[in-house]
């Protein structure tokens, strides 16, 4: 039964091929909006070429074939191999940015899933999609805090939980503690030497939101200098240009 | 001839009769719903807004701004098991209140520390006449009569059921005939702002942050608010108000355009206290639907910022705060240029009289002692803030400041401290006035910025929104800095926080015990 349905997907998976190849050769690699399945083979005759060194063989011509061992983990925590972290970012990289639907079936506001895989990691509207690609592009190369956490390996759900994200989705402040606190530690670590009143984790407008500073997927601001101009601040995530000017 | 006299007659039905008369109601009855809108030019076009045909939610209360007075609001509305949520258009709640100085002036208090430290009498009376004679009678007697009255239980409640710490000191600000201004343990707004949220979250207010109102929903003159339109990010909603709004979003302070309009003098090079939200859309769109406003050209500066930032830190409280323990302030050229105890537009004016940037406040360790502890003295020096010197000439030397005209200045003013009368500038002389002979003496650089817009909406004493014929607009509540005709031409310091805390009170039990809209 199974192999079948594989072999009914690498069937279906050459159909795309061709659509794959149009949109690579065009380096036109836009958001699509219908679900499609695409294979890995047109750049990837081999697998061993990508394998990590003592990699057992892999067969297959699509993401399946990685999914029989790798079998997406919905923890909401940075996995241990970072094997979805890492194979997001080889295919979001700054040569090429692959459609999501390269490897995800997607069905409009109803599955956005991986093929083979009952469940779907969330609902996805058109336009969160589009959102969605965008953002993701920024994860993979940003200079924001949404690339730098990509380098740590923490993927959409480090974040931002178990399904994908809709647009106007906030992250509490718990859920960055749980990696980068709890606020006390935080309040220690950035403590600055002259003046440890300044700290902008403990400061005169109580316990704010950590997102008031630090955006994601864009730049991220001092929310202190918008009054204190003359403090001397930085924050990460930010392009060079503008953290050069709260220096 | 007879067809273009009809023609003219129906151009010249005033804005009035459209909205109030039967030709209103016919052109309203024939388009459906439609939302009213004053600041449109004509009359026709002012009407031209829909209202929402579907609201995406119903809320019982709702309160625009999670300052003092929206805080207390909705702490009162929500324990009248009103549903109740404060819209806040920035990422952090408090507005200008959790960064404020935190003086809150009451005649008494639970503890009753004006009488147990011997600082003379007070009443409510006394204080009023304090507060008519320091806004030049432009306030509105009946709501001053309310705050007084008022105050010392709000005060109270914030302490027994917000947890508030207040120090067991009083200081007495300009313009205050008495020992009145509550300070809690930390000199700023924010364990006030945390005690009123306490208040209100465990009664089960909500806050949502980043939620800017964009619309007030009312479809003619003699209707109720209906609702408002909200925007969040790229989205707009509109949420229907079954009980009440209320607004409490503050004054105008930092919109630079509007604080020229009603007073050119202020121009943007001056600087502002306020924090950035501070921009009276509200009021604006209060007026748009009808609502009165008033004294909006009565704008404050606050005396003592820091001058190069307009920064109203901790720092900067200690020149009013210390007025009454005997402050001196300085020109450039050391010499005095105000009675100290003055109202802060006089000591403002007088400032910028001086034309040279900035002006000092000379004090010494035993007049900071009787407000705060040598810890924020040593602070003040390390950040730069506070100028320390051994001698007044020392002290004038680090300044820039002739060190014999200064020291000329101190030594009169000792004198005047001891004979009880000020020759130059007539300073009431009280015995609390330290004189400057302890050193070392410090410093404190200070120069004006926009601080308070006395003006705004018109309030009756139940907090109703009254609107341009004198009638409350139904279910349409403000209180706090959107008001006007409270502080008249000049607010005194530490009369604001009575002010929001007693008005949004009000505004939050009136609002509850409006009847629900089915």
């Amino acid at each position: 039964m199974a192999v079948h349905k594989i072999f009914r997907n690498t069937l279906v998976a050459l159909v795309g091929l061709v659509c794959v190849i149009y949109g690579l050769a065009s380096e036109e690699v836009k958001a699509r909006t219908v679900s499609t399945k695409y294979s890995c083979i047109n750049c990837h005759r081999d697998f061993t070429a990508v394998l990590q060194k003592g990699h057992p063989p892999v067969k297959g011509k699509d993401i399946t074939a990685c999914l029989v061992c790798h079998p997406p983990k919905s923890t909401g925590k940075p996995e241990l191999n970072a094997f979805s972290a890492r194979l997001h970012r080889a295919h979001q990289c700054s040569k090429q940015k692959l459609d999501c639907l390269v490897c995800h079936t997607w069905q409009p506001a109803r599955i956005f899933g991986l093929p083979m895989q009952k469940w779907t990691i969330g609902k996805s509207s058109r336009k969160d999609m589009d959102l969605l690609k965008q953002i993701f592009n920024s994860w993979s190369s940003s200079v924001f805090l949404d690339a730098l956490h990509a380098k740590k390996n923490v993927t959409c759900k480090g974040c931002h939980g178990n399904t994908i994200p809709i647009s106007e989705a906030t992250i509490e402040n718990d859920r960055c503690l749980s990696c980068h606190g709890g606020l006390e530690q935080l309040t220690a670590k950035t403590s600055p030497l002259e003046f440890p009143d300044r700290n902008p984790h403990k400061s005169h407008l109580g316990e704010i939101n950590c997102t008031v500073c630090h955006h994601a997927h864009r730049e991220s601001e001092v929310y202190c200098l918008g009054c204190h101009k003359t403090f001397q601040m930085k924050i990460p995530g930010v392009s060079i240009k503008s953290s050069k000017s709260t220096e | 001839m007879e067809k273009e006299n009809l023609v003219k007659k129906d151009l010249i039905v005033s804005r009035r009769s459209i909205l109030k008369g039967a030709v209103g109601m016919s052109v309203m009855a024939a388009a459906g719903s439609l939302a009213l809108d004053l600041t449109t030019q004509k009359a026709e076009a002012s009407i031209l807004k829909t209202i929402p045909k579907k609201w995406d939610e119903t809320i019982d209360v709702v309160v625009v701004g999670s300052g003092f007075a929206g805080l207390a609001a909705a702490a009162e509305a929500s324990g009248a098991r009103s549903q109740t949520v404060i819209l806040e258009k920035m990422p952090t709640y408090g507005g200008n209140s959790i960064i404020s100085g935190g003086s809150y002036s009451s005649w008494d208090d639970k503890y009753h520390l004006r009488q147990e430290q011997n600082l003379g009498d007070d009443s409510p009376a006394k204080w009023k006449e304090d507060w008519l004679k320091g806004g030049d009678f432009y306030s509105a007697p009946e709501l001053i009569e309310v705050i007084v009255n008022g105050a010392a239980p709000a005060l109270n409640w914030m302490i027994d059921e917000g947890g508030l710490e207040i120090r067991k000191v009083l200081a007495r600000h300009g313009g205050h005939s008495a020992f009145r201004a509550h300070m809690a343990i930390e000199a700023v707004g924010r364990p006030y702002t945390e005690a009123l949220k306490k208040i209100g979250e465990n009664r089960g207010a909500k806050i949502r942050l980043g939620t800017q109102v964009s619309w007030i929903w009312r479809k003619d003159m003699d209707g109720p608010v209906l609702g408002v339109e909200v925007t969040k990010g790229n989205k707009k909603t509109n949420i229907k108000v079954k009980r009440a709004l209320i607004l409490a979003s503050g004054g105008f302070s930092r919109d630079v355009k509007m604080r020229i309009a009603y007073n050119p003098a202020l121009v943007p090079e001056f600087n502002c206290t306020n924090q950035p939200g501070s921009t009276g859309e509200i009021i604006r769109y209060a007026q748009a639907i009808g609502a009165d406003a008033l004294q909006l050209a009565f704008i404050q500066l606050f005396p003592f910022a820091e001058p190069e930032s307009g920064i109203l830190d901790v720092f900067a409280t200690y020149p009013a705060k210390g007025a009454g323990y005997g402050f001196v302030y300085v020109n450039k050229l050391g010499k005095r240029f105000v009675d100290e105890m003055e109202r802060r537009d006089v000591v403002a004016y007088a400032q910028i009289k001086t034309g040279v940037k900035p002006t000092y406040s000379i004090f010494n360790e035993l007049m900071m002692k009787k407000m705060a502890g040598e810890k924020e003295l040593e602070a003040g020096v390390r950040k730069g803030r506070f100028i320390r010197g051994d001698t007044i000439t020392e002290l004038a030397g680090k300044l820039g400041i002739p060190g014999d005209t200064m020291q000329e200045t101190i030594a009169k003013y000792n004198k005047y401290l001891q004979e009880g009368k000020d020759s130059d500038f007539n300073k009431k002389i009280t015995k609390q006035m330290v004189p400057l002979t302890e050193g070392p003496f410090y410093a404190v650089a200070q120069w004006p910025a926009v601080h308070h817009t006395m003006g705004g909406l018109r309030i009756n004493p139940s907090a109703q929104v009254i609107d341009i014929w004198g009638n409350p607009i139904p279910r349409l509540y403000a209180a706090g800095e959107i008001t006007g005709g409270i502080h008249g031409s000049n607010r005194l310091a530490g009369n604001a926080y009575p002010d929001c805390v007693v008005f949004g009170r009000i505004a939050g039990i009136n609002a509850a015990k409006e009847k629900a809209l089915s």
